[in-house]
């Protein structure tokens, strides 16, 4: 059967070619366009990694909350009165203010490094307490005008300790290279002293505060504290951050596999098409099969096969095509987009092929079954 | 005495209770004893396709009776009508029906297939059928390369490939030539006599009549006399 469907479909090799690119197509959008989006996921979880159990400060705007007050808080003008009044907060450890600064980075693809500054004894509270150094040393309190820089970064401007990275007119001195996280906040950050970035900047405020707490079980408690006992503050947690982004990424992801579903569904209807084409061309030979005993149940599953042998050969060639693309996006943006290509993705990309391909065939096919025979015979 | 074909009665009318209502098959009362090789003749028009696509259970009558080889097929659905062909006849066409991307010896093993064989096991049997009808040392070629008669050769192979007791032959050599014709005609004599197929053809040339043992004449859908 399955030989015999495949002889049959390479019978109109033009016609068959073209309707399993148009599949391959779909399925490798989908899986390209999926890869994306759960590279984007991946990015997401690992960067919120680094905000669990933590709080953010920032100036609190009445309008927002969430995400978007983290966003608008980037214009926040914090002082040090204000970290004075987060370290008194009962159940906090400890205050981390923090100045922020993007340079934008024009390669294939625009994106920008993110430049914080932050107390130099304090850089795992950004980067993370098991993230090491992949070369050179971490900062010590003391230090200044020197620079920590993600991996990323190192490999694009092809930098390691001891050269120079700029910041408006000031250059700080590389000491050490963040080994890769996967989170585009470290791999693509740079991390200098506070102070040197305040005055590059020319600035004396800062743009938000990371407060450890003591417990790290009661840092919805604690965040509830500090906007109780400091005035024009709001704090978000990483539990929120963490539900809004989960929210977000998911409505990319179901955008970007929704793109290439429509693409691929587009290949489906090449597949019906072809079958329908199929079934009136081969009319007589449908009418000998009958007539040499094949029942209806046979011609129907014989056309079935034939439809999903398109689909399963498109679907296989896409989602290699789709895992190529993804990596080839990788490669291009230097590692700025993050592909994550799963097995689950590529598991839901065939069988939504196998789907189309039988949904695609099955009315062709049931034509095929309930011709008669005397008619089939003699069509001309 | 059991026949391999028997109809009692049959009638055929399309399009019954319209103005368009035709009969195509009038009572028709037909004994075909095994082994037989037979000849249904009449003009165009006159039923004698009608009664070879109901023999061959194509068509169902619209009364009457029709046993093939014992079997009543009015009571079958069309799966198992589609049994009665499979097991018991083999149909050669006047087009030939042949699948042209096909080989020969892939359009008598698509049959074997299609019944459920294993492709091994079909592929030889296509090649002792094709080198039974002669074509032997030309498995490998294609239609578009054969000649009419080396096509309607294959066909034959392919009507044989399960093993059917009736062969039903419509107009087998309205498209051949006359010499070619009377090749063809040679080796159905032969299969029927040699081998025991019984043998039904329906024609309009006198000459496909002379090498059948029975002839039944049909006109307006009614059997009007039979001969030798």
């Amino acid at each position: 059967m399955i030989d015999l469907a495949f002889r049959n479909i390479t019978r109109q090799r033009s016609r068959t070619f073209l309707t399993i690119l148009g599949i391959v197509i779909g399925i490798a959008a989908i899986v390209a366009l999926g890869s994306i989006a759960a590279g984007i996921d991946d990015t997401v979880q690992k960067s919120l990694e680094l905000v669990a159990g933590r709080i953010i400060v920032v100036e609190s705007d009445e309008n927002t909350e969430g995400l978007g007050a983290l966003l608008l808080g980037m214009n926040s003008e914090l002082t040090d009165e204000h970290v004075n009044s987060i370290s008194i907060v009962a159940g906090v450890k400890d205050t981390v203010p923090m100045v922020m600064h993007f340079k934008s980075f024009e390669g294939f693809f625009s994106s920008s490094e993110q430049i914080v500054g932050m107390e130099p004894d304090k850089t795992e509270y950004f980067k993370g307490e098991k993230i090491g150094i992949y070369e050179g040393r971490d900062m010590e309190e003391g230090d200044s005008g020197v620079a920590l820089i993600g991996k990323t970064i190192a490999e694009v401007y092809n930098l390691e300790p001891g050269d120079y990275y700029e910041v408006g007119d000031t250059d700080f001195e590389i000491i050490g290279i963040i080994e890769k996280t996967g989170s585009t906040d470290i791999d693509m950050g740079v991390i200098v002293p506070i102070e040197d970035l305040q005055e590059a900047l020319d600035i004396d405020t800062y743009q938000m505060i990371y407060v450890i707490p003591d417990d790290i079980t009661a840092t919805e408690l604690v965040a509830e504290d500090i906007e109780d006992e400091v005035d024009d503050v709001a704090t978000i947690t990483g539990t929120e951050i963490t539900r809004q982004a989960s929210e977000m990424v998911g409505a990319i992801s179901f955008f970007t596999i929704g793109i290439g579903a429509v693409a691929a569904f587009v290949g489906g209807l090449g597949v019906m098409n072809t079958m329908i084409m199929a079934v009136i061309e081969r009319r007589r030979e449908i009418g000998v099969m009958k007539a040499i005993g094949a029942t209806n149940n046979k011609v129907l599953i014989q056309f079935l096969t034939e439809s999903a042998m398109i689909s399963m050969i498109g679907g296989g060639v896409g989602c290699a095509l789709g895992v190529f693309a993804s990596l080839g996006i990788t490669t291009v943006a230097m590692g700025m987009i993050t592909t994550v290509a799963t097995w689950p993705l590529l598991f839901f990309a065939f069988i939504f092929a196998l789907s189309l391909g039988i949904v695609g065939g099955i009315y062709p096919a049931w034509k095929a079954a309930k011709l008669d025979p005397v008619d089939a015979l003699r069509y001309e | 005495m059991t026949y391999v074909i028997e109809t009692r009665g049959v009638r055929k009318i399309y399009n019954p209770g319209k103005t368009s209502e035709v009969i195509a098959l009038d009572n028709i009362n037909l004994k075909i004893k095994s082994g037989d090789m037979v000849a249904i003749m009449g003009a165009s028009g006159s039923g004698k396709t009608t009664l070879l696509d109901v023999i061959g259970c194509l068509l169902k009558p619209s009364s009457g009776k029709v046993f093939i080889d014992g079997v009543e097929t009015e009571k079958l659905d069309e799966d198992g009508l589609a049994e009665v062909r499979g097991k018991k006849i083999g149909f050669v066409f006047q087009q030939y029906n042949l699948v042209h991307s096909f080989t020969a010896m892939e359009n008598v093993a698509f049959a074997i297939r299609l019944l459920g064989k294993p492709k091994d096991e079909a592929e030889k049997k296509a090649k002792n059928l094709l080198e039974l009808v002669g074509l032997g040392k030309r498995i490998d070629h294609r239609p578009s390369e054969l000649s009419g008669g080396e096509q309607q050769r294959v066909a034959i192979a392919r009507a044989l490939a399960n093993n059917p007791k009736i062969i039903l032959g419509d107009e087998l050599t309205g498209n051949l030539d006359m010499k070619t014709s009377k090749i063809i005609l040679q080796l159905i004599k032969e299969l029927n006599r040699k081998h025991g197929y019984t043998v039904i053809v329906v024609t309009h040339d006198p000459k496909v009549g002379n090498v059948c043992n029975k002839i039944i004449k049909i006109q307006d859908g009614k059997i009007i006399g039979g001969e030798k």
